[in-house]
C-alpha cells in the first residue's frame, strides 16, 4: 500500500523512460503476485454468468439456458437478503471499531514495557490468531456447552443463576462473536500498531518528558496523533472488506446451530450453505454476485468520503 | 544451438504424445441396432474391447462412513480381474466419507472429472437429475441392450420408481425398501440395570418388540432415575420426520401426504396434528431431562455415543437384521422397540439409485459394469466385503466372517454400507445374520403398508427459489422443535407463519400439480 506522492509537473519523455527502466525490476518482483491475482481473482470472473443461468451440467455453463433474475428471487422473497446484509455489515463495523481501539490500547501498553517479559506477552496475545477456527469453536464450546461448559457450571453456578442454553439463545451471540473476534484478532492488529509506535522518534518523548509531560499527556499528544495515518490506512482496508465475513468465525464458532441463524448468518455462510447443503450452484452464484456488487458500492462510497475529507488518505 | 533446438522439438513431441496417450480411447462404434438380440450386441461390445487390447477404465464412486479404506487399490484390482475377464473393462473404486461425499461429488460432476458410475445417496437424486449430471439410461436402448441382468433383478415397479418425468436416470439398489417407523433402540445393559423384563415381550421369532409410548415413557423414567448422569434419548435431527411418522414425504418435507394409503392430497406437515404430537412428545421428554441440553450442537452419531457410554437410547428405522446391525454399531447388545407401523413411501426406490455420469466416455462399458455388479455374486461380494482370505473367510455354516487376525479396527476394507451397493442380496452373508435374511427382507418389503404415491418424485426445479427459502426457514426451527427445546404450542405457529411467508403454499401447489399429473399417467386414483 505504499503510496508515491504524485508529481505535479508533467515529466519529459526521457525522464519517464528512465523511470520506467528503473522500475522494471520492481514490476518483475510483483509479477508472481500479479499472476496469482489474475488466476485467483480475475479468471473465475466469467463464472458470474452462472448467476443468470439455469445450470445443467450436460449443456455446460455457457450452453445452459438463461434464467434472467430468477436465481436472485429467493434472496429477496424472504428476509434473507436483509438479514445477511445487516449481519455482515453491522458485525464488521463493530469489529473495526472495537478491534482498533483495543489494539491501540494494547500496543501502547506493550510499547511502554521495557522488561524482557514483553516478548512473552506479545506471543501469548498473538497465539489465538494462529489457531484454526475449528479449534477456536471447540474452545468456545468448552465455555458455553450447556451441560459441561465452564460458564454454566462454574461461574453461573457460583452466582446462583440458572444455566443458559447458549447455543439456542440468540440474544447473547452478537456479544460472544465480537468478543471471540477481538480475542482472536487483537494480537495481529496490535503488532502493526506496536511496530509503528516503536518506529517513532524517541526525541519527541524525551523533549516532552523534559517539559514535564505525564505519560498520559505523551500518549494523547504524541503517540496517537503520530499513529493517525496508520489507523486510517488499516481502517480503510478493513472497510474495503466490510462485505466479506470471517467464515470460520460465523460458521464454526456457533457450531452451525440453526436456532442462531438470524444473528450468525452472513453472506459467506449463506453462500456456503446454499452450495454445500443444498447443492445449488446458481443460487450461490447469485448470492456471490450480490455480495460483490454491494461490496463494490461500499468500497467506492467509503473511498469517495475519505477523498472529500482527506485526499491524501484515500486508497485511490 | 542446433542441438538445443533439436532437444526442444523432441521434448515437445513427447509431450504431445503424452497427451494423446491420455486421450479417450473412444466408445464402441457399432450401435445396438446392428444386432439381432441384446446378448449378441453385448457380446460384440466386449469382443471389440478385448480385440482392441485397450481396456477402458470405469470409475465407480460411492460413500462410506470412514473415508477411503486402506485396501482400496487392491480391491479395485481384484474387481478389475473379474471385469477384465468378463467385460474387457478395468474398474477403479473411489470411496469418500459421508461427510464430504455430497460436496465432492457435486464438484466432480459439475467440473467434469472422471467418475462414470456413482451412487446418488446424500448428493440427492433429484438435484442430480435437475442439474443434468445423469445419463438417460434408456437412450439408444442402453439399459435394454446392455443391462438385461438388471431388468431381471427388479420388478417393473421398482425400476419405474426411479423415473423422473418418465425418463430413467438411475437404478434402484437391493435393500430394505420399507422402514419400521419410530423404532427405539436401547442398550440392553441399562434395561437389565433397571430390571426391565424385555425377554418376555418378544413374540415368537421376532427381533423387534412392538410396543406403545406408555411403555417407552415408563422405561425412560426409570432409566433417568437410575442413571441420572447419562443421557436417556437422542436422535439425529435430519431424519426425525422421515423415520418417526408414517407419512409419505415426496422429495422433501414441504408438502406431504398425511394419509398416504388413502389420499393423494398434498398437505402441510407443519400444521398437522401428527407433527404437533411428535414435537409435544419430544418437548415432554426434554422437559423431563431425558435429552441432553447439548443435543442441538451434538455432531457424533447416536451409536458412537452409546459405544462411548454417554447415551442409553436412540431412534432408528427398523428392518430385518436391524438387531445385529445396531448391536455391531453400538459394540454391545441392544433391544429394539418399535412404536410405529412398517411403511413404504414414495421414495422407496429412489433414495440411493446408481447413476451413470452424463459425460462418461463409454456409456456401454459403464452399463455393462453396472450390470455385472447387479448380477455377479463374486463381484458383489468383493464390493461389499473385500477380498477372500484377506478381509474375510468362510465359516463352516456358510456365513463369512473376519479373516484370521482381522477385526473391524484393522480391516482394510470394511465399509458396512451394503445397502448402498447395487445388489447385496447376492453377496455372501456376514456372521450374525440369518442365512434367510434376504427372503425375510423381501417379505418385509412386500408386506409393508405402501403409499399410494409410491414411485412419485417431485421435480422442484421450477420452484427452486421457494425451496431454498423454505429450507432456510426450517433450519432455524428444526432442531429446537424436533428435539423438544421449545414449546411446540408457541414454536410451530411461528414456523408455519414464516414458512408461508417464504412461499410454502406456492410450493405445495406445484407439488400437488405434479402429483396429479403423475397419478393420471400412472392410473392411480
Amino acid at each position: 500500500m505504499a503510496r508515491v506522492k504524485t508529481q505535479k509537473q508533467p515529466m519529459s519523455k526521457e525522464k519517464r523512460k528512465a523511470l520506467l527502466r528503473r522500475s522494471i525490476p520492481i514490476y518483475l518482483m510483483a509479477l508472481p503476485g500479479l499472476i496469482y491475482l489474475f488466476i485467483n481473482n480475475y479468471m473465475p470472473m466469467p463464472g458470474i454468468i452462472l448467476a443468470f443461468k439455469n445450470y445443467k451440467a450436460k449443456d455446460g455453463i455457457y450452453g445452459s439456458a438463461w434464467a434472467g433474475l430468477k436465481n436472485f428471487k429467493y434472496l429477496f422473497s424472504t428476509q434473507d437478503a436483509f438479514i445477511i446484509t445487516r449481519n455482515t455489515i453491522c458485525y464488521n463495523l463493530v469489529f473495526i471499531l472495537v478491534n482498533t481501539v483495543f489494539a491501540i490500547f494494547i500496543a501502547i501498553i506493550l510499547s511502554e514495557l521495557t522488561h524482557k517479559i514483553k516478548k512473552v506477552y506479545q506471543s501469548v496475545i498473538l497465539l489465538p490468531y494462529l489457531l484454526s477456527a475449528v479449534i477456536i469453536s471447540y474452545l468456545v464450546f468448552a465455555f458455553l456447552s450447556a451441560e459441561n461448559g465452564f460458564i454454566n457450571n462454574t461461574i453461573l453456578g457460583a452466582l446462583g443463576i440458572d444455566p443458559i442454553s447458549w447455543y439456542q439463545e440468540k440474544q447473547y451471540w452478537p456479544f460472544i462473536l465480537v468478543f471471540v473476534n477481538l480475542w482472536k484478532g487483537i494480537g495481529y492488529n496490535c503488532i502493526i500498531y506496536l511496530s509503528t509506535i516503536i518506529g517513532f522518534d524517541r526525541s519527541y518523548y524525551e523533549a516532552a518528558a523534559i517539559d514535564g509531560a505525564t505519560k498520559w499527556q505523551q500518549i494523547k499528544s504524541i503517540t496517537i496523533p503520530l499513529l493517525k495515518p496508520t489507523i486510517i490506512m488499516l481502517t480503510l482496508m478493513a472497510v474495503g472488506r466490510i462485505f466479506y465475513s470471517d467464515f470460520g468465525l460465523f460458521y464454526q464458532v456457533p457450531q452451525n446451530s440453526g436456532a442462531l441463524l438470524s444473528v450468525t448468518n452472513t453472506i459467506d455462510t449463506y453462500v456456503y450453505r446454499g452450495l454445500i447443503e443444498l447443492g445449488d450452484i446458481t443460487m450461490s452464484a447469485a448470492a456471490g454476485v450480490y455480495q460483490s456488487l454491494v461490496g463494490f458500492v461500499l468500497v467506492m462510497t467509503a473511498n469517495f468520503v475519505v477523498r472529500k475529507v482527506d485526499r491524501e488518505s484515500a486508497l485511490f | 544451438m542446433k542441438r538445443r533446438i533439436m532437444s526442444l522439438v523432441l521434448a515437445g513431441a513427447m509431450t504431445c504424445g503424452l497427451f494423446v496417450g491420455c486421450g479417450s480411447s473412444g466408445s464402441s462404434s457399432s450401435s445396438a441396432g446392428d444386432y439381432d438380440s441384446p446378448e449378441e450386441a453385448a457380446q460384440a461390445a466386449i469382443q471389440e474391447r478385448k480385440e482392441s487390447g485397450e481396456y477402458p477404465t470405469v470409475v465407480i464412486g460411492y460413500m462410506n462412513f470412514a473415508g477411503s479404506p486402506a485396501g482400496l487399490d487392491r480391491i479395485s484390482e481384484k474387481l478389475s480381474e473379474i471385469t477384465e475377464e468378463k467385460l474387457g473393462v478395468d474398474v477403479e473404486l473411489m470411496i469418500m466419507d459421508a461427510a464430504s461425499y455430497s460436496q465432492n461429488m457435486n464438484l466432480m460432476l459439475a467440473s467434469g472429472e472422471q467418475v462414470d458410475l456413482f451412487n446418488a445417496v446424500s448428493v440427492g437424486y433429484m438435484p442430480c437429475v435437475n442439474k443434468g449430471y445423469t445419463l438417460d439410461l434408456e437412450e439408444d436402448d442402453l439399459l435394454q441392450t446392455y443391462g438385461q441382468g438388471i431388468l431381471d433383478t427388479f420388478t417393473e415397479t421398482e425400476i419405474d420408481g426411479c423415473r423422473v418425468g418418465g425418463t430413467l436416470y438411475g437404478l434402484p439398489v437391493k435393500k430394505d425398501d420399507a422402514a419400521g417407523k419410530f423404532g427405539i433402540s436401547i442398550a440392553a445393559q441399562y434395561l437389565d440395570g433397571i430390571g426391565f423384563d424385555y425377554e418376555s415381550m418378544y413374540e415368537d421369532g421376532e427381533e423387534i418388540i412392538y410396543t406403545d409410548f406408555d411403555t417407552i415413557d415408563d422405561i425412560f423414567a426409570q432409566l433417568h432415575e437410575k442413571y441420572p448422569d447419562k443421557t436417556v434419548f437422542y436422535m439425529d435431527v435430519s431424519s426425525v420426520v422421515s423415520q418417526c411418522l408414517p407419512i409419505d414425504i415426496p422429495s422433501d418435507n414441504f408438502g406431504v401426504l398425511l394419509n398416504p394409503t388413502e389420499s393423494l392430497v398434498i398437505e402441510d406437515l407443519f400444521s398437522s396434528d401428527q407433527y404437533m404430537e411428535l414435537c409435544q412428545r419430544m418437548y415432554k421428554w426434554n422437559q423431563a431431562g431425558y435429552i441432553s441440553p447439548d443435543a442441538i450442537t451434538e455432531t457424533s452419531a447416536t451409536t458412537v455415543q452409546v459405544k462411548a457410554g454417554s447415551l442409553m437410547a436412540y431412534k432408528t428405522a427398523t428392518k430385518p437384521g436391524i438387531l445385529q446391525q445396531e448391536t455391531n454399531l453400538c459394540g454391545q447388545p441392544v433391544v429394539i422397540f418399535q412404536t410405529g407401523p412398517d411403511f413404504k413411501g414414495s421414495n422407496a426406490y429412489n433414495t440411493m439409485p446408481w447413476c451413470i455420469n452424463q459425460n462418461t466416455e463409454d456409456p456401454v462399458a459403464a452399463m455393462q459394469v453396472l450390470n455385472l455388479l447387479y448380477t455377479d455374486p463374486e463381484a458383489s461380494t468383493i464390493l461389499c466385503w473385500g477380498e477372500e482370505g484377506v478381509e474375510w473367510q468362510e465359516t463352516s455354516d456358510g456365513h463369512i466372517t473376519y479373516a484370521d487376525g482381522v477385526d473391524a479396527e484393522n480391516s482394510e476394507y470394511f465399509n458396512n454400507v451394503n445397502w448402498e451397493m447395487p445388489n447385496q442380496f447376492i453377496a455372501k452373508i456376514w456372521e450374525g445374520n440369518d442365512l434367510d435374511i434376504w427372503e425375510r427382507m423381501q417379505e418385509f418389503n412386500d408386506s409393508a403398508t405402501t403409499s399410494k404415491a409410491m414411485g412419485f418424485t417431485f421435480d422442484n426445479s421450477a420452484v427452486s427459489a421457494e425451496y431454498t427459502a423454505l429450507t432456510n426457514v426450517y433450519t432455524e426451527y428444526q432442531a429446537q422443535l424436533e428435539l423438544g427445546f421449545i414449546d411446540p404450542e408457541k414454536g410451530i405457529p411461528e414456523l408455519v407463519e414464516r414458512l408461508n411467508e417464504a412461499g410454502l403454499q406456492e410450493y405445495m401447489a406445484a407439488k400437488q400439480e405434479a402429483l396429479d399429473e403423475w397419478a393420471k399417467e400412472n392410473g392411480v386414483n
